[in-house]
């Protein structure tokens, strides 16, 4: 466990997905009245799928060629709903309850990590 | 940490798109009664950089609502033609009140989506903090 530490890697990547789920659902929101506007949800985590993460290009300044956006890696999906007259079909009940998952997603890959860190410091007797 | 502020940048657009909505709702309620005015629509538009979406929104330019003007019928008016009849404005209150209503609840959900991104951050930070 102590040489490669797989278990913070992964609650680390749980909680980057949070957060890119989390974008998707603000553009969501965002666009709630947006015609013609279709809602866009990232694809649950993989953990497959997030080992690509780490090596993606990092845009760091506003000069750098685009990273890849996480849907690429994710990928995204385009919820089917009945659209309202202007086409748009955001539901903001749906988005909400999207939002408060996201939220557990986050708290139980930080839950995670502190208890990583917690055994660790066990192990070097702080 | 970086999707976390663009989610917060979007966010942001969202409140402000929704309140400049807002703004003109207030503007064609306060000339209801104004002789001639015609009642101004915008409508949301995705924001685009460099050919990307970026899942920001923005409100579009100021249309004016081309339906025909009421005509009311007062005489003494000194506007009025020659049968008794001047322009009125083409606000309807109904409309604007629920246009009003679906504003201030989308305002709303960005504002509640804006507070959970600040306490995921927060809670971030509080694994540094330890």
């Amino acid at each position: 466990m102590y040489q490669n530490l797989t278990l913070f890697r992964t609650a680390a990547a749980i909680a980057d997905h949070a957060g890119q789920r989390l974008g998707a659902v603000a553009q969501n929101i965002a666009n709630a009245d947006t015609p013609g506007y279709r809602p866009r949800h990232l694809a649950p985590f993989e953990p497959d799928r997030a080992a690509g993460l780490s090596e993606q290009m990092r845009q760091t300044r506003d000069g750098h060629l685009a990273a890849p956006p996480a849907e690429a890696i994710f990928g995204a999906r385009i919820t089917q709903a009945e659209a309202s007259p202007n086409g748009n079909s955001v539901s903001i009940e749906r988005e909400m309850a999207e939002a408060a998952q996201i939220s557990s997603q986050q708290q139980r890959a930080l839950a995670v990590y502190r208890h990583g860190m917690t055994v660790l410091r066990t192990v070097i007797g702080r | 940490m970086n999707n976390l502020y663009s989610a917060l940048k979007v966010a942001a657009s969202g409140l402000e798109a929704q309140s400049q909505r807002l703004r003109h709702v207030s503007e064609n309620i306060a000339n209801a009664d104004t002789p001639g005015y015609r009642r101004k629509t915008i409508s949301f538009d995705e924001v685009m950089q460099h050919g990307q979406r970026t899942g920001a929104v923005e409100a579009g330019p100021v249309r004016l609502d081309p339906r025909q003007l009421e005509q009311i019928y007062d005489p003494s008016n000194p506007m009025a033609d020659a049968d008794g009849y001047y322009d009125g404005s083409n606000v309807d209150l109904l409309i604007e009140i629920a246009d009003a209503r679906e504003a201030q609840r989308s305002y709303e959900a960005n504002l509640k989506l804006f507070d959970q991104v600040r306490q995921m951050s927060s809670a971030l930070f509080d694994l540094l903090r330890k």
